[in-house]
């Protein structure tokens, strides 16, 4: 059976360094930080009060008989999903339908409303939990609200395998197109984070970065001996994914292909990376896209800023490139706008596809002392111009779920 | 405020219903009120009213007028027919 190829031709994002595609991509290029100090309302007893939030506010998108449906991580979903059908100019209404949908990865699903219900319940010693409360945390919210807004009628999931989730959300939908099940797929991933309730248990976990006593902004250092954690960030990021063909007969412009994804299991340990596990899924990623490992031109990292992944991360890249690992910029762009955990994958993977469509790799931030565990090209502190045809972007979780996705540059008659 | 401006005013600002939509035999549903919004629409009035409503709100809770009626049931004396004929004044003008 001939695969069908897979076209990315729409994104959309609601980042800490963006709520918009060209906002985001200038402020990575120039290397700037959306982490900073959180509010004292919710980081009150966290031993390091910051994160990268979003400017966003939901009353700006919906009125507010829709706004008490909607979790903050559904509002983010929609607007970012909304951008990403706006870009591919993608018209629902001439399509067939059912062979359309969508697919969304997120870890902790309606957060605040689970917290809320939480304050009411405990905290107010109140029994008045609001009806909606189900609706909107139910971790599927975001794909059934992005599902019922556009008419979407074919296969509507949600993956939820922490920090993979949205990488593997867009896998899983590519390979749907390849089969020939669909013909158009909006993916992606949502996240909104922080909260108290699960601001204290990661930080409980003592698995996020230590404040910069001097600048807060440079606190996730990827690759650097002094990293000390990762930053927990919100946001969402969409894209449309599309048959080659289908993109090609309505004129669509093409941003990449998606034409690799490769999913392992750690199996060793519900934290602890294996480099094992994250080399074979990007092995498997490359076989799936027919390429050797030479084809590789840039690697964004899962990059957590953790000691464990980065460390493993950098062993499990040279298992798979050999000598050239060296030769390959390797950036985490983390650095900059934080592990959004169940959205981090498909955010990486919307920078991933303007990195090879434009031709700059973006760097590592704050990477000031190299880590002799870690001694790839990580891009560090300047984005970096480049001719890049094929890359590579990683996700691995907690639960040791690893998904890597391929993309492939188009040829500019097709592009932009 | 009577009874029917109060949840007028809830109406319009909280669940965005155009003021002239609002007559007494317009259903909750054809506002746009569905099962769930209405359970919410009782936290609402209990805040406003600062009354305790204990039981589940009765099933047959259809229209403005029903609401109406309903929350004047909860107040203490009885008010209801006032704010309906008040109800059906403003809607003829």
């Amino acid at each position: 059976m001939t695969l069908r190829r897979v076209a990315v031709t729409g994104l959309g994002v609601v980042a800490p360094l963006g709520a918009s595609v060209e906002e985001l991509w200038k402020n990575l290029v120039a290397g700037r930080s959306g982490v900073h100090r959180l509010p004292a309302s919710i980081s009150q007893g966290l031993r390091s009060p910051i994160g990268a939030s979003v400017s966003f506010d939901g009353k700006n998108h919906f009125e507010p008989p829709r706004l008490r449906l909607l979790d903050r991580v559904s509002q983010m979903a929609l607007v970012a999903a909304r951008q990403a059908i706006v870009d591919s100019r993608v018209d629902f209404a001439a399509e067939k339908r059912e062979r359309c949908g969508v697919f969304v990865g997120t870890s902790m699903g309606g957060a605040e409303t689970t917290e809320e219900g939480y304050h009411t319940l405990y905290a107010q010693q109140s029994d008045r939990i609001k009806p909606y409360s189900v609706l909107n945390a139910m971790a599927n919210a975001p794909a059934a609200w992005i599902g019922i807004d556009h008419g979407l009628y074919g296969p509507m999931l949600t993956y939820s395998t922490a920090c993979s989730s949205s990488a593997v959300a867009l896998g899983e939908a590519a390979r749907r197109i390849q089969h020939g099940d669909v013909d158009v797929m909006l993916a992606g991933g949502a996240e909104a984070p922080l909260v108290v309730g699960v601001l204290r248990a990661w930080d409980a976990m003592k698995t996020l970065a230590t404040e910069d006593a001097h600048d807060p902004s440079t606190s996730c250092r990827p690759f650097a001996a002094t990293r000390t954690g990762l930053v927990l960030g919100e946001g969402a990021a969409f894209v449309v994914l599309e048959d080659w063909s289908h993109a090609f007969a309505r004129g669509a412009i093409i941003h990449a292909e998606l034409t690799g994804y490769g999913l392992t299991s750690d199996v060793a340990h519900i934290t602890r990376p294996t480099i094992e596990g994250q080399a074979k899924s990007m092995q498997s990623a490359l076989f799936a896209a027919n390429l050797a490992p030479e084809a590789i031109d840039y690697i964004n990292a899962h990059g957590t800023a953790t000691s464990q992944n980065d460390a493993v991360e950098t062993a499990a890249i040279k298992v798979v490139f050999g000598e050239r690992a060296h030769t390959i910029p390797v950036s985490s762009t983390k650095s900059m706008h934080g592990h959004l955990l169940g959205a981090a994958g498909a955010l990486e993977f919307v920078i991933t596809t303007l990195s090879l469509a434009r031709g700059v790799v973006p760097p590592t931030m704050h990477l000031n002392v190299p880590d002799p565990a870690c001694d790839l090209d990580y891009v560090s502190g300047h984005a970096r111009a480049a001719r890049l045809q094929t890359a590579m972007s990683n996700s691995f979780a907690f639960g040791g779920t690893n998904a890597v996705l391929i993309l492939k540059a188009v040829p500019v008659a097709n592009s932009a | 405020m009577s009874t029917l401006d109060t949840l007028v005013d809830i109406l319009t600002r909280d669940y965005c219903v155009a003021r002239e939509q609002i007559t007494a035999e317009a259903t909750l549903e054809t506002l746009g009120l569905d099962s769930l919004s209405v359970l919410e629409l009782m936290f609402k009035i209990e805040d406003r009213y600062k009354v305790k409503i204990t039981d589940d709100p009765p099933t047959d809770l259809l229209t403005v007028s029903d609401v109406v009626r309903y929350i004047d049931s909860l107040l203490p004396g009885n008010s209801a027919t006032r704010n309906l004929n008040q109800l059906e004044a403003s809607t003829d003008t």
